[in-house]
């Protein structure tokens, strides 16, 4: 094989940044479980692991950037580090967001929110799926995922909508409900950015596969 | 502990009047690929020859200062005809004898005073394959070496090189001469080499340095501007100079 | 376009020029050649062609024999002074002299050499004239076509087999005889070609050193009797002597039709000797490169 140790380079990039995609969604489930299930020992474990998240970016920003200095990678090798290293930029907001969830869960101790959890419920499996859709897009290349998750970002802002009328509905009606109503919104806008972040990580997706970014072709 | 394999200390070469190389002082690590960079006519060959002791043969050259290898000076304690077994060179031009494949790659052992046919059988054939070019030419052995294209020639001169059994391997500008896939197939098996030899190579090409060596020299009007990792030299260069050359501003 | 038809007329001149040139030349060696052994084998006799004193077969075998004698002398101390010139003295007042020695010795009048040898190689060794003294002779003679050929030769290798050898740590005499040398053998032999021609044709220098009659025993092989054939201190007459004594000093009747052929024979002899010499230096060459499948 030609050019073995760059071959091995690339090889490993791509796994890093799989298990970084592993780590995430790990994050995130832990982040819902303790959510619905105010499972408190899981949202403390959840907060802990961003630590691990962040050094996985680190070190994949600098597998990029070394890649790029010492092997001048052209084509789809430059376009597969260039997605690479924005990639792990949203993914590590994300692993933020579950880390800020559960944050939260375990301030809401005391509060008993999860009747009023409703259409954060559904934000939060399609922010999942979304997520886990995104990083399948990446590793098997699929174009028909990353269009499916553009399109459920619409079903995930409605989704918002609904529940910050919910949540305002609360506040205004139900005072006893305010701290949680505010913490839940909170929640909310949490899951609504990180399936933002899911369709930046699809729209890099593409750029890698295409060259096509946000259907402008930048290279 | 790195093993330092060469030492170098104060190096001055002239050539009659003219000072080629400044008061150099630098360690070259074992089993490690050390490149020169630098802009033409800034010394790096002609301190690379300094290493195999082939300034010798230039008329007028004179060398002050130290170079030790395995801690021996090899101007005043190590004979030229071992010094160049032990640190092979390969030239930028492709220069196979005008003989066979076999009787090329078996020159260094035959020369040394092998001359049974199994041993240098042997020798041939190791040396063929450890330069990565054994199954093109085993059925071509006995043909001239002549016939051969341009990466073929280099291979068969690292074969040749290799056949000696050295310690060093110095290349001036290897892959210069050569087609991009040729200079792939070399740096490739350069890279493979590293794990039983010292090389220094000197290259014009910078990407070259940056896609294999581990340590990276910078040359200026025969002085040794700055040797460090190649991942510093080329992300974080010390001096200002370093960062023009390689950033092509000038050279 | 005048000026294209006056340069298109100009080339077609002058490559019809070159043509009659070289036309003019290949046919004066024909007919020369032709001329010569025509006349020779016309008027041959069949006694001729035998091995005692009425026929010239004797002075065919001296003048081979002469031949390679003063190779066989000159060969190695040519290739060494070449070698020499090349690789050990380049540049420097003493290849300077060495080459102007050379260049003083080439354009010696071969009468001078003849009675310089008589002078030293028969009047202060006392021995009569033989063999040796005239391969001497001619030896001095052929010395520095065969020098200069070499050191041309080695001089227009490339550098890079120096540097390639030297750097796998030979010394300098293994990469002159193991890489040099036999790179340029070829071109050494057709010095060797061109110094036995003027060899074969000599007549000045053998004139007092090798002396004029021939007398040989062919069933004699002791060596140190003066009618064996292999025996270098004997006197033996070539065949170009031959031609002169026949036409100047002798007195038989087909003296005339003894010195034609004798004339046809040297020329038939130069002939084969070059196309053997070329046949054997292509297949040193072809066994030195390896078979060489086409040119990069």
């Amino acid at each position: 094989m030609m050019r073995e140790s760059y071959e091995k380079s690339l090889a490993a990039l791509n796994d890093s940044l799989l298990q970084m995609g592993m780590l995430i969604e790990t994050a995130i489930a832990g982040a819902v479980t303790a959510l619905k299930s105010k499972d408190l020992a899981l949202a403390r474990k959840v907060m802990e692991q961003d630590y691990v998240i962040d050094t996985k970016e680190k070190e994949i920003a600098g597998l990029c950037v070394s890649l790029l200095l010492l092997q001048q990678p052209v084509a789809s090798d430059l376009r597969m580090v260039t997605a690479a290293s924005r990639i792990i930029s949203d993914m590590e907001r994300i692993g933020d967001q579950a880390a800020d969830i559960s944050e939260i869960v375990l301030a809401m101790e005391s509060d008993d929110y999860c009747q009023y959890l409703g259409e954060i419920g559904a934000m939060a499996e399609n922010a999942i799926g979304m997520l886990n859709d995104s990083i399948d897009a990446y590793v098997h290349q699929d174009l028909s995922l990353v269009k499916k998750v553009r399109a459920q970002d619409d079903t995930v802002d409605a989704l918002f909508v609904k529940a910050k009328d919910s949540m305002a509905d609360r506040l205004w009606n139900h005072a006893r409900q305010n701290k949680c109503a505010i913490d839940l919104i909170m929640i909310a806008k949490y899951f609504e950015r990180i399936a933002d972040h899911s369709v930046n990580i699809a729209n890099w997706t593409e750029f890698c596969k295409t060259g096509y970014y946000k259907s402008a072709r930048i290279i | 502990m790195q093993q330092v394999k060469f030492e170098i200390k104060d190096l001055n070469l002239y050539y009659r009047a003219f000072q080629a190389l400044k008061a150099i002082s630098l360690s070259i690590p074992a089993h490690r690929i050390t490149s020169f960079i630098g802009p033409s006519g800034c010394g790096k060959s002609s301190f690379l020859k300094t290493l195999n002791r082939l300034n010798d043969l230039v008329e007028g050259a004179r060398v002050e200062g130290q170079v030790l290898l395995d801690g021996s000076d090899i101007y005043t304690q190590v004979d030229p005809i071992t010094l160049r077994r032990r640190v092979g060179m390969v030239f930028q031009q492709p220069n196979p004898f005008p003989q066979s494949v076999y009787d090329n790659v078996a020159f260094g052992p035959r020369m040394q005073g092998i001359s049974k046919k199994a041993a240098l059988d042997e020798i041939v054939e190791t040396s063929l394959r450890q330069a990565a070019i054994w199954e093109e030419l085993k059925d071509r052995l006995r043909k001239s070496a002549l016939s051969l294209s341009g990466g073929q020639q280099q291979r068969l001169c690292i074969a040749r090189t290799l056949a000696v059994k050295p310690d060093v391997i110095l290349m001036d500008e290897p892959t210069s001469a050569l087609d991009p896939i040729s200079t792939t197939k070399i740096e490739d098996l350069v890279v493979q080499l590293r794990e039983r030899y010292t090389i220094v190579i000197v290259t014009h090409n910078m990407q070259q340095a940056a896609r294999i060596s581990d340590e990276t020299a910078f040359f200026l009007l025969g002085e040794m501007v700055e040797c460090n990792d190649t991942k510093e030299i080329f992300s974080h260069p010390a001096s200002k100079k370093t960062e023009d050359y390689i950033s092509g501003r000038f050279g | 376009m005048e000026r294209i038809k006056k340069a298109k007329l100009a080339d077609a001149c002058m490559t019809a020029v070159f043509c009659c040139v070289a036309g003019a030349f290949l046919l004066l060696l024909l007919v020369f050649a032709s001329y010569v052994i025509l006349r020779g084998f016309l008027g041959a006799s069949p006694e001729m062609f035998t091995f005692t004193r009425k026929g010239m077969m004797n002075q065919l075998f001296n003048t081979v024999y002469l031949v390679f004698l003063s190779l066989l002398i000159s060969a190695p101390l040519g290739i060494g002074a070449g070698i020499c010139l090349s690789e050990y003295t380049r540049g420097g007042k003493l290849s300077e002299l060495i080459r102007m020695c050379i260049e003083t010795l080439s354009s010696l009048p071969s009468i001078v050499v003849g009675l310089f040898g008589y002078l030293v190689f028969i009047l202060m060794t006392g021995f009569k004239w033989n063999l040796l003294a005239g391969a001497l002779a001619v030896s001095i003679l052929c010395l520095p076509l065969i020098t200069s050929t070499t050191c041309d030769a080695m001089r227009n290798l490339p550098d890079a087999y120096r540097a390639g050898g030297m750097g796998l740590g030979a010394t300098k005499w293994q990469t002159v005889s193991h890489i040099l040398l036999p790179a340029c053998l070829p071109r050494i032999f057709t010095g060797m070609i061109l110094a036995a021609g003027r060899g074969f044709g000599e007549a000045a220098a053998l004139l007092y050193t090798a002396g004029m009659s021939t007398d040989l025993n062919w069933s004699n092989w002791n060596l140190l009797s003066p009618t064996c054939p292999l025996n270098p201190m004997r006197p033996g007459e070539t065949l170009s002597l031959y031609i002169w004594s026949s036409f100047t000093e002798s007195t038989a009747a087909n003296a005339q039709k003894a010195a034609n052929l004798s004339a046809a024979i040297l020329m038939l002899l130069v002939l084969v000797f070059n196309l053997l010499v070329r046949k054997l230096s292509q297949h040193i060459d072809r066994k030195s490169l390896g078979e060489t499948v086409c040119s990069k």
